[in-house]
């Protein structure tokens, strides 16, 4: 597969703060890679300087083989951008909103009612925007950066702060988009989304990245196997035993725990995303 | 450049416009109020001078002036009657000779004459009520003076056909129109920056280039077209139309460049109002000028809509020369350029 998006060395800085700093990677075409970070950490950045939004101070950006400040036009007219707060039309329907952008694209014979049922705002394709709670603008925001069928599609928190429906709906419009054959940018502080939909994470903190892998592999390079036991004590109380896999003892402190103590449950335990941020930047997502 | 993208902005635009309830009724009232105001003026000037008399008697040779066009001689019955009359506004000026007036000139005594006027006459128009006394007396004695008065017009002589106060108004209301949508304007851009939906339209391919033409193209022709509204009903394309539709559309462009600017100022609505408030009273400053004629110095010659507001004036009341037309729009085409190319840098600022 060719890489359909490259970061080389992207910087850009905020009078004297810098936001990303010499930031590498690459991305496949029809791959989804997960951008994870706190607040500030850098991700809005990265993209606009990707969607050719901002102009880096070093490095470029080169997505499906054109570099992004050359041939802004050219890149723009195959990406799809969702912003992470809804920038629409208020006073507009959805799909007079998605129509403009149909024709700011030039995209001919373009089915707003279809793009719409995808999203799952079919029946409220006339209504005006300023008539939608969050969550439907959201979908909405989704909706328009599909409208010319983009090569690359970014999302920027997309399902930051919606209810389980919306969120769900925009997942399975992610994995849809990754069925076609688009590659999918996605920023989020959503661990379990990241795990859920990436085919890889990078974790970004302080405008650079700190790892960069599929979520297994940054489980099993960073994560701490083991398993949790609740064992009955002689009062009747229970207590919670965990053994740690992976050390030369575990085979006996399991024989143990098994001979020893009244085992009532027992689970497999795996670090999550967030636990291998912290143990790699010593902060939370969160933040 | 695709005029496919500038056509969807500018129908985008026309469509939030007229979404914006409170711009659209701004726009439509205001273009009836204007035009309402204008056909409610009195389409001429009263020239005709209005006095009293209050005399015994009056010599022929001066009831035969008195007779003359222009002039309305109220009769009163009384010196009081004859108060009565400049208080109720009857007659501009009332003149009470005494009871013996007539033998008091031929005994070479000095008669007092009392002149009586309302207390809101300027003190131009007193003197020359005084100085039509005067003449009257000379004529009463029989002794003119040995003085030849000889009259030059200088520029359109308009004795019998003063311009009505409605035209003179005209241009000072096509400024108004033109900055109404001024405001329109700035507030539709400056909307667009605050919820940054002009964010999400520079993430497709329109070029920030054709986003500033659309958006041009939709303040010139709505600011145009209401103006050119006004100034057909009013009849203001009777004379020299060329010259007022190219005047009108550099203003809508002045307009325009000047809704960049307002845009790029202004956070919200009310900032746009505030200094479109200070703009408009600016701008109006020459059209007071052709009002009230003589207020005004030539320093307002610096003020960017003079070449507007003048070319329109002269086109509309006097007939303007093409060389002084052709004059006023260049410099008006200048101002133009330099208004729209600040409107816009301080506008690609106010977005990065």
């Amino acid at each position: 597969m060719e890489e359909a998006i490259i970061a080389d060395q992207l910087t850009f800085a905020y009078d004297q703060l810098t936001a990303v700093d010499h930031v590498d990677f690459k991305v496949k075409e029809g791959e989804i890679l997960s951008f994870l970070g706190p607040n500030g950490a850098g991700k809005t950045t990265t993209v606009k300087m990707l969607t050719g939004q901002l102009r880096p101070k070093e490095g470029k950006a080169v997505l499906l083989g054109m570099d992004v400040v050359q041939e802004t036009e050219r890149v723009q007219a195959q990406i799809g951008v969702c912003f992470e707060d809804p920038n629409l039309y208020e006073q507009m329907s959805a799909e007079e909103n998605l129509n403009l952008f149909a024709k700011l694209f030039g995209v001919k014979d373009f089915d707003a009612a279809a793009l719409l049922v995808r999203v799952g705002l079919d029946g409220r394709g006339k209504d005006r925007v300023e008539t939608y709670s969050k969550g439907l603008k959201q979908r909405l925001m989704v909706a328009r950066s599909l409208v010319n069928r983009p090569r690359i599609l970014f999302l920027d928190e997309p399902t930051e702060g919606l209810d389980p429906v919306s969120s769900e709906t925009i997942r399975n419009v992610i994995l849809e988009e990754r069925e076609r054959g688009a590659t999918v940018f996605l920023t989020t502080h959503d661990m379990v989304e990241a795990d859920k939909l990436s085919d890889r994470v990078a974790f970004i903190d302080h405008g650079e990245i700190v790892a960069l892998d599929t979520p297994h592999n940054l489980k099993q390079l960073y994560g701490k196997r083991a398993i949790k036991a609740e064992v009955a004590r002689a009062d009747g109380r229970l207590e919670i035993k965990e053994i740690i896999l992976d050390n030369p003892e575990t085979a006996e402190a399991i024989q143990e725990l098994f001979t020893q103590e009244q085992v009532v449950t027992i689970h497999s335990e795996e670090a999550t995303l967030e636990d291998i941020f912290i143990r790699i930047t010593g902060r939370g997502l969160a933040g | 450049m695709s005029w496919q993208t500038i056509r969807a902005l500018v129908a985008k635009d026309l469509t939030l416009f007229f979404r914006n309830r409170f711009f659209a009724f701004i726009t439509v009232a205001a273009l009836l109020a204007y035009i309402v105001i204008y056909f409610l003026m009195p389409d001429n000037v009263d020239e005709t001078l209005r006095i009293g008399f209050y005399v015994n008697e009056l010599p022929p040779a001066i009831t035969d002036l008195l007779a003359g066009e222009g002039l309305e001689v109220y009769y009163a019955d009384s010196e009081q009657d004859l108060k009565d009359a400049v208080l109720n506004a009857e007659v501009t000026a009332g003149y009470a000779f005494p009871d013996k007036f007539m033998e008091s000139l031929v005994n070479e005594e000095n008669p007092v004459i009392e002149v009586y006027f309302p207390a809101d006459l300027p003190q131009e128009a007193k003197d020359i009520y005084i100085l039509l006394l005067k003449e009257l007396s000379f004529t009463m004695v029989g002794q003119p003076l040995n003085i030849e008065f000889s009259e030059e017009i200088i520029g359109v002589d308009l004795v019998g056909q003063q311009i009505p106060l409605r035209d003179r108004m005209l241009p000072m209301i096509a400024v108004f129109i033109l900055m109404i949508e001024t405001m329109g304007l700035a507030s539709l851009l400056s909307s667009e920056i605050e919820a940054r939906t002009l964010q999400a339209l520079l993430i497709t391919p329109l070029t920030v280039r054709s986003l500033f033409i659309g958006k041009g193209i939709t303040g010139v022709g709505m600011a145009f077209v209401q103006a050119l509204i006004l100034v057909a009903i009013t009849g203001g394309l009777n004379n020299q139309p060329v010259i007022v539709l190219i005047a009108l559309l550099f203003g809508a462009m002045l307009a325009t460049g000047i809704g960049f600017l307002l845009a790029s100022a202004g956070r919200d609505l009310m900032g746009i109002l505030a200094w479109g408030v200070l703009a408009i009273l600016v701008l109006s400053l020459p059209a007071f000028g052709i009002i009230f004629p003589g207020t005004i110095s030539n320093w307002v010659r610096a003020v960017p809509s003079y070449y507007l507001v003048d070319t329109i004036n002269r086109a509309l009341n006097y007939g303007i020369s093409n060389s002084l037309a052709f004059y006023n729009l260049a410099i008006l085409l200048v101002i133009d350029v330099i208004i729209l190319w600040l409107g816009v840098v301080a506008l690609r600022r106010k977005m990065a």
